[in-house]
């Protein structure tokens, strides 16, 4: 069913493909033969129960985790071998699930770090303060507070991350992202915890940076309207145990029976779960 | 081909000694992911007791030796009462953890120094002698320090394999959340642990201190097998066995062939170049932490 | 008056090795016991250099600190490539001071093993150490001020955050534990000149842990806890000579107490700045009602 939307584009513009991805631990197949490919600009959504191995798929493409098997090309270039800071500075940014900010660091001091994770000025530079270094740190804090703006978190510039509130710190840890200057953003479970409005306003916010800066983003996401939403125009994945159950558009993910037997014997599992706990 | 096997042997023996003190780092790292620097201080503080228990009670050494794995277990418990404890359940950076455990050990070894004095002791035991295995003499002591090290490793291994206490240990080492999550007691789990490596840190100063001698900085040794435990791959207990006897066997070949002045500065120079071709030590697995 | 001075110089040296610990344990979160090693190894270089070579004071100074500065890839490079790993760097620090301590032991003929090096004229003297640590204080400033200083700061806080915002890990460690080490080798070489000799004694385990023990007191992520500590540290004991036998143990229960109850220590997270400056000026010696009107005047 995909493949009329991939017969539209240009093999040589892919974005980011993962040819036949397979990952284990121990005895578990994580990740299963997965397959996925990417256009500059694309925004898709990646769904599946929980363990399904979707945070792993991205702790894949930063290289965190190695595969056991499969590729991974970003912008035509094997991505299997380096380190997840040099896929950073390739153009891949990402979130996390659960909110890893640097938590004594003020909201602007974080953003920045985006911004000089690789030192605008040499090391002696550094030590004597010439110029061109304070010119680059002053270039450096007017980026980090228009990106501040963008994510509507100017007015906490200065406020120590771990002090902020839990839906602040995910937009946070998103314009952190965005300092490294990526063209791909991996968003694992963006509006993870938040209430619909947040979830609203979360919308409003990826599409508006997705149009702005001309990201392509795959996002993890549980909340079913968010990924609906952002993704009508495009697909989603469906992972299962692995492996890949399903990809189409929203309307056909969410009519395929497959898909829907998988979250129902997922949901079928948590009521066993919380009864077993309440025991 | 005499001197060889001679070094070996006593290279197992003093591989031993560092196995039982390599296995309690690793226990408590395999759980809680940092490693105790207190160790040293609990080997010291063993060894003190059992050379008091000898020398001022007369007490026969079987008794001596229960005795001082008694008080070191006390010790260790204690430890992680006051020192480790409330950073584990605040979850405090493992910066945190190695400094707290760095005082621990840094005002204990210094309070055995104030109480005893720093000068080098013999333990009092009587020498039992060799014995001769073909061409190559045998120190008794040795063989004895290698079965006693051997045979409490084995009764650990029963422990952690085939009770129900092992397993949950054993559980807890691959996921401290979920095992609690599941009905272990952690503050249970922590006393145990910290129970296993009073003994540890005991029987292995007690050796030691038969080998060379009992004086407070004596658990500097313990830097080897921490090295050991690097160099097999830390947080596992068998790596742990096997970085100690590989350690042991080779730097005594060193001491033997070479010179016993470079013994240490080999284990050091092995630490590095093993780091260097294993990243994560010989049998070690490479990042863990669960994004 | 000889013994104030001293105490200055010998406070002036251990606030420059404490920076020097204070950048890689307070500011990049790698544990170190065995800075001492670090401090041999500028020491002897600088007494060499300047004994046998005639080299000016100034700049064998600098050269122990490069030295110094080399030496330590010999366990940075090894251990922070294993990731993740701060007890493999802890370990190895400990290990190569103590590899130090024994090959100038045991080495007769350049350096003199257990003897100690001998025949250095007294060239630390209360004003070059003044200036030293007054320049030491100014190029920390502007190293954990900068954007190397605040990778730093990001890999101390969460390491897997900043390798995956594009911060080079090994390259970023590797630099603080060069400028930390050299911090070390040129304190070094100043004990050297003032001590007219260097004995391998000088540097064993317990001059590393008074060494952590100025910045876990003075605070982590500052600069000026740990140069106050790090001074009282060396006056406090020789006011109180009684306190020696106990100095350890007091420190080690301090470490305990305050990981648990202050683990910032005593500045911790204090940038050391005019703001900062201007802030504790205003709490010591602005009159109670002044204050009360900026409270106000704020309002
Ligand atoms: N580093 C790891 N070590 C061992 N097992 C892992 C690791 N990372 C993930 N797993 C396992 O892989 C499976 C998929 O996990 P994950 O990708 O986090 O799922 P999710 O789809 O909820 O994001 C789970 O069973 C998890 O326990
Ligand atoms: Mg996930």
């Amino acid at each position: 069913m995909s493949d009329s939307i991939f017969a539209m584009k240009n093999v040589s513009s892919e974005e980011i493909s993962l040819k036949n991805l397979s990952v284990q631990f121990g005895g578990v197949r994580a990740v299963d033969n997965f397959s996925m490919t990417l256009y500059p600009g694309e925004l898709v959504g990646l769904i599946g129960p929980n363990g399904a191995g979707k945070t792993t798929v991205f702790n894949l493409i930063t290289n965190y985790i190695k595969p056991t098997s499969g590729e991974i090309f970003f912008m035509g270039k094997s991505l299997l071998g380096k380190s997840p800071d040099e896929i950073c500075r390739m153009g891949i940014s990402r979130t996390f699930q659960n909110i890893r900010l640097f938590p004594q660091m003020t909201a602007y001091e974080n953003v920045e770090l985006g911004l000089h994770n690789v030192p605008h000025y040499s090391l002696l530079e550094a030590f004597v303060r010439t110029p061109r270094a304070r010119r680059a740190e002053a270039e450096t804090r007017k980026r980090a507070l228009e990106l501040l703006e963008m994510v509507n978190l100017k007015d906490f510039a200065g406020e120590r991350a771990s002090s902020l509130p839990y839906g602040l710190q995910r937009r946070l840890e998103l314009a952190r992202a965005m300092a490294t200057s990526p063209t791909l953003l991996l968003l694992d479970e963006p509006a993870a915890g938040m209430n619909e409005d947040e979830c609203n306003e979360l919308v409003k916010l990826i599409r508006q940076i997705h149009e702005h800066m001309k990201y392509t983003i795959i996002m993890i996401e549980h909340h079913m309207n968010v990924v609906m939403e952002l993704c009508k125009n495009s697909r989603i994945y469906v992972l299962n145990l692995g492996s890949l159950l399903a990809v189409g558009s929203p309307k056909e993910i969410q009519t395929n029976p497959q898909v829907i037997k998988a979250y129902l014997g997922e949901r079928k599992h948590a009521r066993y779960n919380s009864n077993a706990g309440s025991q | 081909m005499d001197l060889f096997l001679q070094q070996v042997v006593s290279g197992i023996s003093i591989g031993a000694i560092y196995s039982l003190l390599a296995v309690g780092y690793a226990l408590v790292y395999s759980v809680y992911n940092f490693t105790n620097w207190a160790f040293d201080a609990f080997m010291a503080f063993g060894a003190f007791m059992a050379f008091y228990a000898i020398s001022s009670f007369f007490l026969p050494f079987w008794v001596a030796a229960i005795i001082s794995i008694l008080l070191a277990i006390g010790m260790a418990v204690s430890t992680e009462k006051l020192a480790y404890r409330s950073l584990r359940l605040r979850k405090a950076p493992r910066l945190f953890m190695m400094i707290s455990a760095m005082g621990a050990n840094l005002a204990i070894v210094n309070l055995l120094n104030l109480f005893f004095g720093g000068q080098f002791r013999r333990f009092p035991v009587e020498n039992i002698g060799t014995f001769s295995m073909g061409q190559v003499s045998v120190g008794r002591m040795d063989v004895l320090a290698g079965i006693i090290s051997f045979g409490v490793l084995g009764l650990l291994w029963v422990f952690l394999y085939r009770t129900k206490p092992g397993l949950g240990i054993r559980a807890s080492s691959i996921d401290i959340l979920t095992a609690s999550l599941m009905g272990i007691n952690n503050d249970a789990v922590a006393f145990i642990i910290f129970a296993v490596t009073g003994v540890l840190s005991s029987v292995a100063g007690i050796f030691y201190g038969i080998k060379y001698a009992v004086y407070p900085t004596m658990g500097i040794v313990t830097i080897k097998a921490m090295i050991a435990s690097i160099v097999g791959g830390l947080g596992s207990l068998p790596a742990a066995v096997v970085g100690s006897m590989l350690l042991g066997i080779l730097e005594t070949l060193v001491a033997g062939y070479i010179s016993s002045t470079y013994r240490d500065l080999f284990s050091f120079l092995f630490l590095v170049i093993i780091l260097l071709f294993f990243p994560n030590g010989l049998m070690g697995k490479s990042s863990d932490e669960k994004l | 008056m000889g013994y104030l001075n001293a105490i200055i110089i010998l406070g002036g040296i251990n606030i420059i090795a404490a920076l020097g610990v204070a950048i890689i344990t307070g500011y990049t979160g790698l544990f170190t016991i065995g800075h001492a090693g670090f401090m041999a190894l500028g020491g002897y270089a600088c007494a060499i250099l300047v004994t046998t070579f005639h080299v000016p004071f100034a700049i064998a100074l600098i050269i122990g600190g490069l030295f110094a500065g080399l030496c330590s890839f010999i366990i940075g490079v090894p251990a922070f490539r294993s990731q993740l790993r701060g007890d493999y760097f802890a370990i190895a620090t400990l290990g190569l001071s103590e590899a130090i301590r024994l090959i100038l032991n045991t080495t007769y003929k350049v350096v003199g093993g257990a003897f100690g090096f001998m025949g250095m004229s007294n060239l630390t003297t209360v004003p070059v150490v003044v200036i030293a640590v007054i320049l030491a204080l100014f190029f920390a400033h502007m190293f954990v001020t900068s954007q190397y200083g605040k990778n730093c700061i990001a890999i101390s806080q969460d390491e897997v955050a900043a390798q995956m915002m594009g911060v080079n890990l090994l390259r970023t460690k590797l630099i603080a534990l060069f400028i930390s080490a050299f911090y070390a080798g040129v304190a070094g070489g100043l004990m050297g000149f003032y001590m007219a000799y260097l004995s391998p004694s000088f540097f064993t385990i317990t001059r590393s842990s008074d060494l952590l023990a100025a910045v876990v007191f003075g605070g982590i992520q500052s600069l000026i806890g740990p140069t106050i500590t790090a001074f009282v540290l060396v006056a406090v004991p020789e006011l109180l000579r009684v306190f020696s036998e106990w100095r350890l143990i007091v420190y080690g229960l301090l470490f305990v107490i305050i990981m648990l109850f202050r683990p910032q220590g005593l500045l911790g997270y204090v940038e050391m700045n005019f703001a900062f400056a201007r802030r504790w000026w205003n709490a010591v010696f602005t009159p109670h009602q002044a204050k009360q009107g900026t409270i106000k005047g704020d309002q």
